[in-house]
């Protein structure tokens, strides 16, 4: 049944609309709404009838609709899909038609989240436009499915909102074009305070011709006080409060005059926007205020030339609860209403010129108010004695009402979150930060870098490779003496591993030893001093502030200085670094069992002589010190006495004047043993012995006092047991320069890493930590470690390369890296990996 | 992947409140990966209700166990002889988990030890978002690859709501508001008349509206 | 007889304890369990320690910054906020369990933060006594 409402009429005549807002209460209290009816009825063309605004339970819009065409005005029924399914809504629409509703407000809803049963599930099967364009088929004759209606059709005035403030911007004239083309025949807008952003938007609409096809009431709202404009300002998105506003509140004497009053002004503004039909006015809890906007607007009305006809009268049953829930104070007040219309309360209540403030202040309560709060609240007049809670629950209110944002908004936050780069920590051994080095002088590195050390043979090779011939032109015979005067590069672990690993090449299996040469550097030295010029000292240098301890091992010119650093090592630019890296040469007190054949070859021939073979690695290969290893001892192996160790140090000792280094079987039981015997002729001559663990410190320690004589400190890769042994050792009256510390080290892809920075630690605590606990040499048995690794001793073949360049290269890396680390004094074996690391260490130790 | 959280342990204690044998049973699977129910949630959460029951001095003795997954019945064969080791189970798989362990073994009393919550992404070690709600209709296709079903918090179909500001959700503002991304990024790309159509009511059938859902693939189907 | 009052502490392989003297004060039977790195000190080893008649547990790592693994002693700090979670689900006073920064070169001034959790444990201890 088509029969068009008085808004419709209205519009389709042409005149300025003026539509406003009731909610409903949160009771059953019909009489209320009624009321308020009565407060806006001549005043407005129709009013909005909230359905459970920010998804709060209240009396249902459809009933609430009803209530307020008794008093004969007419209802905007507001929808939303919030809270029912397709089902639902057509079954509400179907009904709401049938008690003669005509206008439809179609909306999405607010957020459960945002009411009082945040519990709820939403529904939301339906959004907005969806919703339109059901209520399109409905008035057409189809429910959402399809089916035809039989029967009577629903009919509706069409309505849906928009929101000119809300991002995306530019979306929203599309939206609203969507909602036109879904059936929406008038618009409502959202809250205007900004004109010239509502103005740009209806600007856009027009251009794209939605504003001849649809009408458009504009949204105005009295601000009640400076702290409800403040609110929406800060605290509503999509809603834009100019600081004019703000500004006119502020300096307003009378606040609620001034709200009125801006209202008023925007709506004589808007009202020159071409296509703005009418106004919407929601005076969020005063709708007392509106028809003092209408009048001061000069919004003319025509409410007596449209009869609403509700189809069933409920006066009667409204009367009886009219009287009862009004208290005593308040009667006269109703009595009134019911006497005179209620337009002439109101307007008197405005001529008394109530001054707000003092009611904010809860001295008087103005009528309207008063009569809303009794019924709608009975029992909270307490409430609103108190000016500062009355103003917030004020607020609060409309913030419920109107703007659903009653908690605390959470702070606003990055999505999708980046993720945090995590960067570790500078290496603290990096102290020379050679990134800042590299740049100037990456030609010279690069040249240098290819030449830097290499281990070639000598006989012609069967399958040359460019880079071997390369080499090779650059490489003389001679390799002590060459390597001497063109060893002035400065050379970084990493240029000197890079032709390294390229070494083993080489690939005939077996060839004579002397073949194995090795290498030095080539291109000239230029100081850190010069290179690092240009950039400040501090950004380099660390200065350190321990010093390492000085321990000499054997006696007279030959003794074999160790520590003494101030310094990590080579780091000369940042402290002394007085004794350098020492190499001892390992021998055994046996004939060695595993050793292979690429290292054994060297020494096959003096295995049977421990003095002998200690006088070559002397003689012939220049060792500085001796390390004698009592293999034999172990009481895992072939346990022989200590008898025999002293024996063999005996020959050894008188065989070579460089110091010497008894290094036990390990076994801390049979190492007390065999050590107390071997220092009767090694202490003398200030041997260095051990090693010393927790377990027979006391008895070592008090021998190497007896001989003054320095020991090894054994401890298994711990910085705490390490400083634990050393401060026992120290309680028996041993000093720290007695003590070298054997941290226990890792060949090359055994656990090198580990040792790595556990000796850095240990030497970082030292220097710069102060920890004199530490303060003292490492010494590294690296031939032990390296020597029994399966890789040195796999044949030579193509995938592994050649067994001896392989042997040598991984017992140098490791010494490279652990004289890196800290280390001071380094145990040995192979004679060109001692050769290879001495080459290394001199030419690091440029500074 | 499936993302859960681990119920409270006094609901827990509650449950196996009755029992001094219990076992619980983890999945290698999603919840594993998003930690709610792996070995090592396993270990605390037995470790938890040993504490928590020790505490009350009624000391349980827990097992602990985890399954490569609780949503393939040949996963769940051993369960077969736990039954009489154990008398109950408290699963950390998800629900399918539990309910597949409920389904296939009447006998064992199986509880819950997670909630199931959603469908989402692991964004940064410890946090997760939803990013598909598993509507069995996919729409991303037209929406430039995000969500609007799972992602708004009204799941509208027609843009964003008068509530989304500066890009945010209106109902949790630490979220985008998922529309205003698809509106900026079908803006790039110039496909913005998509989004003019009028998307009309879904069909929540797919989405569960039709009952238990089920699939079915003949290819793969035995016999 | 055994004190039954036990503090344990967890802490990583390096962590420099205080001596055993600079604890003397405290009366109560002291268990130190050593890992590897204190980032592998799981929540349930801090449940276990509980479970096992720990009143207190003492979770030690590395300074911040200095862990030998980085962020070993964070990771254990983050264990301790997950314990305590879980503690507190059991309501047991989640301040029975706190992390310790020591650095691992001077144990610093651990011995006084020790007496002073001992002394909180105590409290705890005798308040569910009284009770």
């Amino acid at each position: 049944m088509e029969v068009k409402s008085y808004l419709q009429q209205g519009l389709e005549n042409g005149r300025f609309i003026v539509t406003a807002e009731i909610g409903p209460p949160k009771s059953a209290d019909g009489e209320l709404i009624k009321k308020k009816a009565r407060l806006l009825k001549g005043y407005v063309d129709a009013v909005n009838i909230t359905d459970c605004q920010t998804a709060i339970v209240r009396l249902s819009s459809l009933a609430s609709a009803v209530l307020v065409m008794s008093e004969g005005l007419e209802p905007v029924l507001q929808m939303t899909c919030r809270d029912r399914n397709r089902i639902g809504i057509q079954a509400d629409l179907l009904g709401a038609s049938a008690l003669g509703i005509r206008n439809l407000l179609c909306l999405t809803g607010d957020h459960p989240k945002f009411g009082n049963h945040p519990q709820a599930k939403p529904v939301f099967d339906l959004d907005s436009i969806q919703l339109l364009n059901l209520v399109k088929g409905l008035k057409s004759g189809r429910f959402d499915n399809g089916e035809a209606i039989k029967g009577a059709l629903p009919y509706f005035f069409v309505g849906a909102a928009e929101n000119p403030f809300a991002e995306p911007y530019d979306f929203r004239p599309y939206r609203l074009a969507k909602k036109i083309k879904a059936g929406a025949q008038f618009i409502q807008t959202q809250i205007i305070y900004n004109v010239d952003r509502f103005r740009s938007f209806m600007e856009r609409c027009r251009e794209l011709g939605l504003l001849d096809q649809v009408y458009i009431l504009a949204g105005i709202t009295p601000p009640k006080s400076l702290a409800m404009a403040k609110y929406m300002k800060d605290n509503v998105p999509g809603l834009e409060v100019p600081d004019e506003i703000i500004k006119r509140l502020s300096s307003a004497k009378d606040k609620k005059e001034e709200g009125i009053q801006i209202a008023v002004d925007i709506i004589q503004q808007v009202r020159e926007i071409p296509g703005v039909k009418g106004v919407h006015i929601m005076a969020i809890e005063w709708e007392e205020a509106v028809p003092e906007i209408v009048k001061r607007a000069g919004l003319d009305t025509a409410p007596s030339s449209f009869e609403v006809t509700p189809p069933f009268v409920v006066e009667k049953v409204v009367e009886k609860i009219v009287e009862k829930p009004v208290e005593v104070v308040v009667e006269k007040v109703v009595e009134k209403i019911v006497e005179k219309p209620v337009e002439v309360i109101v307007e008197k209540f405005l001529e008394k010129e109530i001054p707000w403030e003092e009611e904010m202040a809860g001295e008087r309560i103005p009528l309207g108010t008063l009569i809303e709060v009794l019924s709608d609240l009975k029992a909270s007049l307490k409430n609103i004695k108190s000016g500062m809670e009355s103003l917030e629950e004020g607020l609060a209110k409309l913030e419920e009402e109107f703007l659903g944002r009653r908690e605390h908004r959470p702070v606003v936050r990055e999505v999708p979150k980046k993720r945090e780069e995590i960067t570790p920590p500078k290496e603290p051994s990096l102290r020379e930060a050679p990134t800042v080095e590299v740049k100037p002088f990456e030609e010279e590195r690069r040249e240098v870098s290819e030449e830097v050390v290499s281990i070639k043979e000598e006989t012609p090779l069967e399958r040359p490779e460019e880079k071997k011939l390369e080499v090779k032109e650059e490489i003389k015979p001679e390799v002590k003496e060459e390597a001497k005067p063109e060893l002035k590069e400065e050379v970084k672990v990493e240029e000197v591993s890079k032709p390294l690993i390229e070494a083993p090449k080489i690939e005939e299996v077996s060839r004579p030893v002397s073949e194995l040469l090795i290498a030095g550097f080539k291109g000239d030295y230029r100081p850190l001093s010069e290179r690092a010029k240009k950039i400040p000292q501090d950004l380099y240098i660390d200065k350190a502030t321990g010093l390492i301890k000085e321990v000499i091992i054997g006696k007279g010119d030959r003794a074999l200085k160790c520590g003494n650093a101030s310094a990590i090592n080579f780091h000369h630019f940042e402290g002394e670094i007085r004794n350098g890296i020492k190499i001892a040469m390992e021998i055994l007190d046996i004939k060695p069992d595993d050793w292979p054949e690429s290292l054994s070859k060297y020494f096959v021939e003096v295995y049977h002589d421990p003095a002998l073979w200690a006088k070559k690695c002397v003689e012939v290969y220049g060792a500085e010190a001796i390390c004698l290893y009592l293999a034999g001892t172990d009481p895992n192996s072939l346990d022989l006495p200590a008898d025999h160790a002293k024996k063999v140090a005996e020959k050894v000792a008188s065989a070579v004047d460089v110091p010497l280094i008894i290094w036990g079987s390990g076994n801390a039981e049979k190492d007390t043993e065999v050590l107390r015997e071997v220092a009767d002729v090694v202490g003398p001559k200030g041997a260095l012995i051990g090693p010393v663990v927790e377990a027979n410190h006391r008895t070592l320690s008090a021998v190497a006092m007896g001989y003054n004589i320095p020991v090894i400190a054994s401890s298994p890769i711990d910085v705490n047991l390490a400083k634990q042994l050393n401060i026992l050792l120290e309680n028996m009256g041993l000093g720290l320069d007695k003590i070298i510390m054997d941290p226990s080290v890792g060949a090359l892809g055994y656990g090198i890493e580990y040792t790595y920075s556990v000796m850095e630690r240990i030497r970082l605590a030292a220097l710069y930590a102060q920890d004199a606990k530490l303060q003292v040499p490492f010494i590294c048995s690296i031939g032990k470690e390296v020597w029994k690794t399966k890789e040195v001793s796999l044949p030579s073949d193509d995938y592994m390369g050649e067994a001896e360049a392989r042997g040598i290269l991984m017992e140098a890396l490791t010494g490279v890296c652990l004289a890196l680390a800290g280390g001071d004094l380094l145990i040995m074996r192979h004679p060109k990996a001692v050769e290879l690391c001495k080459l290394l260490f001199n030419s690091l130790s440029m500074s | 992947m499936i993302i859960a959280e681990r119920r409270p342990l006094s609901e827990i204690l509650k449950n196996i409140e009755a029992y001094e044998r219990i076992m619980v049973l983890g999945c290698r699977g999603c919840v594993a990966i998003c930690s709610a129910g792996g070995d090592r949630e396993v270990a605390i959460l037995a470790e938890a209700l040993r504490l928590g029951r020790e505490k009350k001095g009624k000391p349980v003795q827990v097992l602990e166990e985890t399954f490569i997954r609780q949503c393939d019945p040949e996963y769940l064969e051993p369960l077969k002889d736990i039954k009489d080791k154990v008398e109950a189970v408290v699963s950390l798989a998800c629900g399918v988990g539990v309910n597949l362990i409920a389904d296939l073994y009447p006998d064992i009393r199986v509880y819950p030890g997670v909630d199931t919550t959603f469908y989402g992404a692991n964004l940064s070690l410890g946090e997760w978002v939803e990013k598909c709600r598993g509507c069995g209709d996919c729409i991303i296709d037209l929406t430039a690859g995000l969500c609007p079903i799972a992602r708004c918090a009204k799941n509208l179909l027609n843009g964003p709501c008068g509530g989304s500001q500066r890009g945010r959700c209106e109902v949790k503002a630490e979220m985008p508001c998922i529309w205003h991304e698809i509106v900026e990024r079908l803006t790039k790309r110039g496909e913005l008349e998509r989004l003019l159509e009028i998307w009309t009511a879904k069909d929540w059938r797919p989405a569960g509206g039709d009952g238990l859902r089920t699939r079915f693939r003949e290819d793969l189907l035995d016999s | 007889m055994e004190n039954s009052f036990k503090i344990a502490i967890l802490c990583c392989n390096y962590t420099n304890l205080a001596e055993r003297e600079d604890l003397a004060d405290i009366v109560a039977r002291i268990e130190v369990k050593r890992y590897p790195c204190s980032g592998k000190i799981e929540i349930t080893d801090i449940l276990r320690a509980f479970r096992e008649g720990a009143k207190g547990v003492m979770v030690a790592g590395c300074a911040r910054g200095t862990c030998h693994n980085l962020r070993g002693s964070d990771r254990a700090e983050r264990r301790v906020v997950g314990a305590r979670a879980t503690l507190k689900e059991l309501e047991i006073e989640p301040e029975r369990v706190e992390m310790f920064f020591v650095s691992r070169l001077d144990a610093g001034d651990f011995a006084e933060k020790a007496k002073e959790f001992y002394r909180r444990i105590l409290k705890l201890e005798l308040k569910e006594r009284t009770q």
